[in-house]
């Protein structure tokens, strides 16, 4: 097990040119926030991309404090799993780094031309589906939300302030190992 | 803007004998994959069936005797440059397209020449013969009036009306033409009457621009704040002679110039080349695209005109100083200020991949202008205020709420990263005035601990009720709610 101390952008986990990460878990356990913070390199270099595929959702504001440049930071709307893969396509096509939302419905093969356009144009990819898991072998490393607690709030007095994490994280040569941080 | 566009349509010919069918090839893509088109076509090889933009393989094959050579753009400029020099003399600041297409702006001269048709007729007889002159509002309809004139000057009087008569090729975006034509659109006019808004949800920026051509509008109608002074110069201590030296000097300072704008996010419609010898003479030309210039098509002209300017009249004493003044600049331009190098490096980033915008324009054409969104920081107490959307490639809009006042009473914490986009109804049980189970979905998640609730009074004035917002924290995660009367509502989730 390893246990790390760190903000967001700190956290031991980073989005090479050419990779693949995926973020499993439901909605709450912090993996958009973790995603988020995966672009905030690239988007130091070039343009990156919020697919949001819950319709509207997607708050640029947590971005914005894990570091993703405001400028650079461009958020696609796309909910339609017939047109998601096309239009992630495009989008890999000519900017750094992708945060897509994978909507239910989009098909194993697509997913597998996103990773290859990816690795191809030495994109960076997160994937976070918004129901069930990824297919095997579309990843180069696997995040799966376990738990979330807050630090803050106390009875009604406080406010929200950390979080700390537990994830875990497998992937290609990877050995699986339970990652706990604060963010 | 009443323009005049005077074309030589045999400009790259010249030189060649009259008596045998020849062509002209460029690169270029053309029809059956080929890679070489071409540009120019005598009446000889155009009565053989060669036209202009067909492949190089192809005329060859309808006209096998045919006279033909690659078409050298310098030679071209450096034969048009006293053409443009006398026009010039008649209107200042003539535009060049390219060698045999030039456009005149013609508003600031009319009075001195006493109307419309004393200047043309100065204009034709000036460009003389093989010139096709027309007349029309704004340089789109002024070039394809000149290409339908034929002896006569084709002065176009209600432009929209003109246009609309026009084939839906005219746009030349040979993926949206195909695609017009199988709806039916066959000419410019039938798309004009369709609404912007359904063409810009369609097919994006390259639709809006085509819309905005078909109904008479040449520049786009929602351009960026320029900055001023981006005009870029260079001052050589040792005059440049050779035209090594020169091609040197105008790929360096036009690399410049076009970083300075990619940093703006805009490009350049219009470039004046200004130089000047050391004698003191000052020569300025003012080249045109209809696109916005790239590094490579700007380099290209000025390398074009500084080598007319000394294979011609000659440079005299050397050029020692050269200088590039962008205008008519647009967001249309490519935007790599989004990505520029990095100061904080991310390894392995290829920095000559496509342009980001070239690949969200595409993206703007599958899902829509309303789907390709950025945002920036506004004022508000809830988070779902705190955010002005814009789309991708066009001006925020004022903000509504001041970002940098204090907005005394706004949520704390660290920002939800989703919020719905209009809070959504959930259940809470209440025990004691205090949170005790959150229904997510089908099943009940204990509260296990709780902020607020932090008072929203709302504008009352306008009937809004007050409300209290509360951070939730249950197992599965963190929520912000909102009870509003007897009601509660999901305003994010702290994922």
């Amino acid at each position: 097990m390893l246990t790390a101390l760190a903000q967001p952008q700190k956290l031991p986990i980073e989005l090479a040119p050419g990779k693949i990460v995926g973020l499993e878990g439901p909605a709450g356990l912090g993996l958009t926030r973790v995603g988020l913070s995966l672009l905030t390199a690239p988007s130091q270099v070039g343009t990156v991309v919020v697919v949001d595929a819950r319709g509207g959702w997607f708050s640029p504001l947590a971005a914005w404090e894990v570091g993703v440049k405001p400028s650079r930071l461009v958020v696609v709307r796309c909910s339609n799993p017939k047109l998601w893969a096309k239009v992630c396509a495009a989008v890999l096509e000519g900017v750094a780094a992708v945060y897509a939302e994978v909507p239910p419905g989009v098909g194993e093969s697509e997913l597998r031309r996103l990773a290859a356009l990816t690795r191809a144009r030495k994109a960076g990819l997160a994937l976070r589906p918004l129901r069930g898991q990824l297919p095997a072998g579309i990843t180069h490393m696997r995040l799966q939300g376990r738990a979330v607690s807050w630090e803050g709030p106390d009875m009604g007095h406080g406010a929200l302030t950390a979080r700390q994490l537990s994830l875990e994280v497998s992937g290609k040569s990877l050995p699986w190992q339970e990652l706990q941080a604060t963010a | 803007m009443r323009t005049i566009c005077v074309w030589f349509p045999d400009w790259p010919l010249e030189g060649m004998p009259d008596d045998a069918a020849g062509f002209v090839y460029e690169e270029g893509r053309a029809s059956g994959g080929e890679t070489e088109r071409i540009a120019a076509a005598n009446q000889l090889a155009r009565q053989a069936g060669v036209t202009i933009g067909m492949g190089r393989r192809a005329s060859e094959a309808l006209c096998p005797t045919a006279t033909s050579k690659a078409r050298d753009l310098g030679e071209e400029t450096r034969r048009f440059e006293p053409v443009v020099a006398s026009l010039e003399d008649l209107v200042p600041r003539v535009e060049v397209v390219e060698p045999g297409l030039v456009l005149i702006a013609i508003e600031g001269s009319l009075r001195f020449y006493g109307g419309e048709d004393i200047l043309l007729d100065k204009v034709t007889g000036t460009a003389g013969p093989g010139a096709r002159v027309g007349l029309a509002d704004g340089p789109f309809a002024a070039h394809w009036a000149a290409r339908i004139a034929e002896n006569e000057p084709n002065v176009v009087e209600n432009t929209v009306e003109f246009l609309s008569r026009l084939d839906i090729s005219v746009i030349d975006r040979e993926e949206m033409i195909d695609t017009f034509r199988w709806l039916g659109l066959t000419t410019l006019g039938a798309l004009g009457e369709l609404p912007r808004a359904a063409i810009a949800s369609r097919f994006g920026e390259e639709g809006l621009r085509a819309h905005q051509l078909a109904t008479g509008e040449d520049r786009p109608v929602n351009p960026r704040s320029i900055p001023p002074h981006l005009a870029v110069e260079a001052h050589y201590d040792d005059p440049l002679e050779s035209l090594d030296q020169v091609a040197f000097s105008a790929r360096a300072l036009s690399a410049r110039l076009m970083n300075d704008l990619r940093r703006e996010g805009i490009a350049p419609h219009r470039v004046e080349i200004e130089a000047e010898s050391a004698r003191g003479q000052v020569r300025r030309r003012v080249w045109r695209s209809a696109d916005p210039f790239l590094e490579y098509s700007l380099t290209e002209r000025v390398w074009w005109q500084l080598r007319a300017w000394v294979e011609g009249e000659g440079v005299g004493g050397g050029l020692v100083r050269l200088r590039l003044d962008p205008s008519d600049l647009s967001g249309r331009g490519r935007q790599l200020a989004l990505l520029e190098q990095s100061e904080m490096g991310w390894e392995a980033y290829d920095a000559n991949r496509p342009e980001a915008e070239r690949a969200l324009h595409r993206v703007q054409s599958l899902v829509g202008p309303d789907a390709v969104l950025q945002g920036e920081r506004q004022g508000g107490r809830v988070p779902g205020e705190q955010v002005l959307w814009f789309r991708f490639g066009e001006e925020p809009a004022p903000a509504e709420r001041d970002p940098l006042a204090p907005w005394p009473g706004a949520t704390p914490g660290p920002a939800p990263a989703l919020v719905p986009p209009e809070p959504m109804p959930i259940d809470i049980e209440w025990e004691g005035g205090m949170p005790h189970r959150v229904r997510l979905g089908a099943r009940w998640e204990q509260v296990v601990n709780w902020a607020g609730p932090w008072r929203l009074l709302g504008r009352w004035w306008k009937g809004e009720e007050a409300a209290d917002r509360y951070q939730i924290v249950t197992s599965a995660g963190a929520f912000l709610v909102i009870v509003r009367g007897q009601r509660t509502f999901l305003a994010g989730i702290y994922d």
